[in-house]
């Protein structure tokens, strides 16, 4: 063979395992790392679900539970500063509709309370309980 | 062990390099029929596998030993399981693999005996193995200081292996250009004497850009690591960087006389014999400059280390130009600094003139440093350029608070040498370290370093920060100030009963803050008010924080039902915040407008105004201010 072909070989074989390389393990890692967080997403999805199920929820609703410090009571909505609730909201503070108008009366403004919530999404959560911390 | 992996790495490095430059020349020379030119080839190739074998053996040499720096022990360097842990599990041992990888195809390539009589076959055989000699040497920019640097790690990436590259053409090139001129100017008949005087033409038009690249990518690259005059003069790296420009000086200079006088002089076998020692001199030279390179890449980056600044003083430009007779120092200097730079422009275009004219122009800048630099020189410390450690955060102000009203205040507090004086506030926090620590015992300032922690001397200077812009926040009033952004505004942590808690810089770049300093019943009024607009300025992008004066667990409680306050009330922690606000505005209620940026710009004591309007002024402001720095300077 001469000279010129073996560079030409060479560097079609550097070329082809740098494709090859990048085709099997770069685009299958990267895979990989949609797939797992798919998964943990609908993991704690379902983990929701079950939790939902366990309490006497419908078929397809979650259940998230968060912290926060009560800030209004009004027979329907109770306002609630929290922190992060995974998979629904960041800290902030937000209005929830209330499953029951008694469900304000066992706490105060300004007490830290613990709390689930229970829906399909973020559109039609409502508090199902509220307690003390 | 350092002094061993030094070795290593430097002869790794120049290995590397010339290995890059030794082909180059070769492709740049061309094919060439003539005895000695061919006698060189030979020779030059032979001198290619060589410096491979030094490289793989350096490399691997390094390898050993960074391993055993890295696992902490001696033995590990001969541990395979750990050298295999080193290689395969970190980022710089990956790189490494790959770029030996590389050396040993090429090494491997250069091995087979081959004929290259044929011009195809020589030029796929020259580039390949240059090509090949580049990957390797410009990978290594991969696992450098410059690849730890975000953002834009990307380009500081490209700008190092642009940096090596450069090197490795002019040095690998200048070595074997010797070579060639040495040989030539021995033995050699007139054809190969044209040759080689062609070749070093060639060589010095692209040494000439290599040298220019390689000067940008060094100020760049070291912009981007060192950053500070401080760190530069005070740090290894640093220091490192300035003893390569010193060698670099003299290399400029024998570049400039090959290129000026010896170049056009050839092939005359004085000027041919001179080149070939100038060459020799030259590429000595550049073989420091690499163990100097080597070295800076063992040190920590000066922009991570802390500075030592060696002076005994430093220039400062914030000093006021007052009094007349320093006002006629700057105005003479300046004017002598102009005569200055006409001469030496005219330096530039006058040819017989030159040396004089160059002359006058730096005795003239002399004189001018001399007459105008003067009122601009300022003590200083080792210290001086310190990074404070504590942040400008509301708890380690009133900290530093109570050691101040307990220590400090009896001398300091409204008596000559009061810390709000506006020649204390020019001071550098590192220099204000040094004298905390150190103190002036023949002035009656004692020292602090055996009576007060490191951590509570920096929070007291902290205070003392505060305290001299709690002075100049008398002037900042209910109304915004356009392009008045001046007070910085002390971070501070929210926290709202036992949530996790938030801080205000999380406001930084995106809500601006009214920041609330109540107290119960006298604010109820106001703070209903507030309840009641929140949520408009909620859309205008404000959020409020309150906070009590007084601590009290119950606070959101006691504010009452109805309305209803939906801002978040601080419960825990607020007298840090009291204790740092209070200094610009005290009374039992105030509030502090922080713009988006994290700058006070309004302050409403007692009275409380339309803040809405306030709010609507800043939202049309259009020059942005940048962040504040998180510590003080
Ligand atoms: C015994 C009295 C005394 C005490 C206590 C004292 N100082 Fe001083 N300090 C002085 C005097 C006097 C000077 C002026 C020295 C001079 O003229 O250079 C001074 C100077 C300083 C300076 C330099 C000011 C400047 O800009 O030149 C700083 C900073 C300083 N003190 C900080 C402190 C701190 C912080 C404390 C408390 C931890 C403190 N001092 C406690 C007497 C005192």
């Amino acid at each position: 063979m001469r000279v010129w072909q073996v560079a030409v070989v060479l560097n079609l074989t550097f070329a082809v395992g740098l494709g090859l390389g990048y085709a099997g393990w770069g685009r299958r890692a990267d895979a990989l790392d949609r797939e797992f967080e798919a998964a943990r997403a609908q993991v704690e999805r379902l983990e929701r679900e079950r939790q939902a199920c366990a309490a006497g929820g419908r078929a397809g609703e979650q259940q998230w539970d968060g912290r926060g410090v009560v800030r209004a009571i009004y027979p329907h909505l109770v306002v609630v500063t929290h922190e992060e609730i995974r998979g629904l909201l960041p800290a902030r503070t937000t209005g929830f509709p209330a499953a029951s108008p008694q469900l304000g009366d066992s706490v105060r403004v300004g007490d830290p309370v613990r709390f689930s919530l229970r829906g399909t999404l973020i559109d039609d959560a409502a508090l199902v309980t509220i307690e003390r911390w | 062990m350092r002094i061993l992996l030094l070795t290593a790495l430097s002869a790794h490095l120049a290995s590397s390099v010339l290995v890059v430059g030794t082909f180059f020349m070769l492709l740049l020379a061309g094919p060439s029929r003539a005895p000695t030119a061919r006698r060189w080839e030979g020779a030059m190739v032979v001198w290619g596998r060589l410096l491979l074998l030094v490289a793989l053996g350096s490399g691997i040499v390094w390898l050993l030993v960074r391993t055993a720096l890295f696992e902490g022990r001696a033995q590990a360097a001969l541990e395979p399981r750990a050298v295999l842990h080193a290689v395969l599990d970190t980022w710089p041992g990956l790189i490494w693999l790959a770029r030996h990888g590389i050396l040993v195809i090429l090494a491997a390539f250069l091995a087979i005996r081959s004929d290259l009589t044929e011009r195809r076959d020589w030029i796929a055989a020259r580039v390949e193995a240059l090509a090949l000699g580049a990957l390797a040497l410009a990978l290594m920019s991969a696992s450098s200081h410059a690849a730890a640097i975000s953002p834009g790690t990307a380009l500081t990436v490209a700008i190092d292996a642009c940096h090596l590259l450069g090197t490795g053409v002019w040095l690998g090139g200048l070595v074997a250009l010797g070579a060639l001129l040495r040989a030539a100017s021995r033995d050699a008949d007139a054809d190969d004497r044209a040759h080689a005087v062609i070749t070093a033409r060639r060589f010095s038009r692209v040494a000439l850009v290599a040298m220019l690249a390689l000067m940008g990518s060094g100020v760049l690259n070291a912009l981007a690591q060192v950053e500070n005059i401080a760190a530069l003069v005070g740090t290894p790296h640093g220091r490192l960087l300035l003893a390569k420009v010193a060698v670099l000086v003299p290399i400029l200079g024998l570049a400039a006389v090959n290129r000026r006088r010896l170049l056009p002089a050839l092939p005359g076998p004085e000027a041919m014999r001179r080149l070939v020692a100038f060459v020799g001199v030259e590429a000595m030279l550049a073989l420091v400059l690499l163990v100097l390179a080597a070295a800076m890449t063992l040190t920590t980056p000066a922009r991570h280390a802390e500075p030592v600044w060696p002076l005994p003083v430093r220039l400062s430009l914030d000093t006021p130009l007052d009094g007349s007779a320093t006002r006629w120092r700057a105005l003479l200097a300046s004017q002598l600094a102009v005569l200055g730079a006409v001469a030496l422009i005219a330096s530039f275009f006058s040819l017989r003139r030159r040396a004089p004219l160059l002359a006058g122009a730096l005795a003239l800048a002399a004189v001018a440093a001399a007459v105008g630099l003067p009122p601009f020189v300022v003590d200083a410390y080792p210290t001086t350029y310190r990074r404070p450690l504590r942040t400008y955060h509301a708890t380690s102000i009133a900290s530093g608070s109570a050691i101040y009203w307990g220590q400090c205040a009896a001398c300091h507090h409204g008596t000559p040498a009061d810390l709000r004086s506006a020649s204390t506030s020019r001071r550098h926090a590192g220099e204000l370290f040094w004298l905390v620590s150190h103190g002036r015992p023949e002035r009656g300032m004692p020292a602090f370093e055996n009576r007060l922690e490191e951590a509570q001397r920096w929070d007291v200077i902290n205070f003392i920060r505060a305290l001299g812009t709690a002075a100049g926040s008398k002037s900042l009033g209910a109304q915004v100030q356009l392009d008045g952004a001046w007070l910085i505004a002390p971070d501070f942590t929210i926290s709202v009963g036992p949530l996790a808690p938030g801080a205000l810089r999380d406001y930084r770049g995106r809500r601006m803050v009214l920041l609330v300093l109540y107290t119960l019943p006298g604010s109820r009024a106001r703070i209903s008010e507030l309840a009641r607009k929140y949520n408009l300025l909620s859309t205008l992008g404000v959020e409020i924080i309150a906070v009590p004066m007084q601590t009290s667990a119950d606070a959101i409680r006691e504010l009452g039902a109805s309305p209803p306050v939906l801002f978040p009330v601080v419960t825990d922690g607020n007298a840090a915040i009291i204790a740092t606000y209070g200094m610009f505005a005290s009374g039992p209620h105030a509030e502090l407008l922080i713009d988006r940026q994290g700058y006070v710009r309004a302050i409403w004591r007692d009275d409380t105004g339309e803040i809405q309007v306030q709010v609507e002024r800043l939202n049309e402001e259009k020059s942005v201010p940048p962040f504040p720095d998180d510590h003080v300077h």
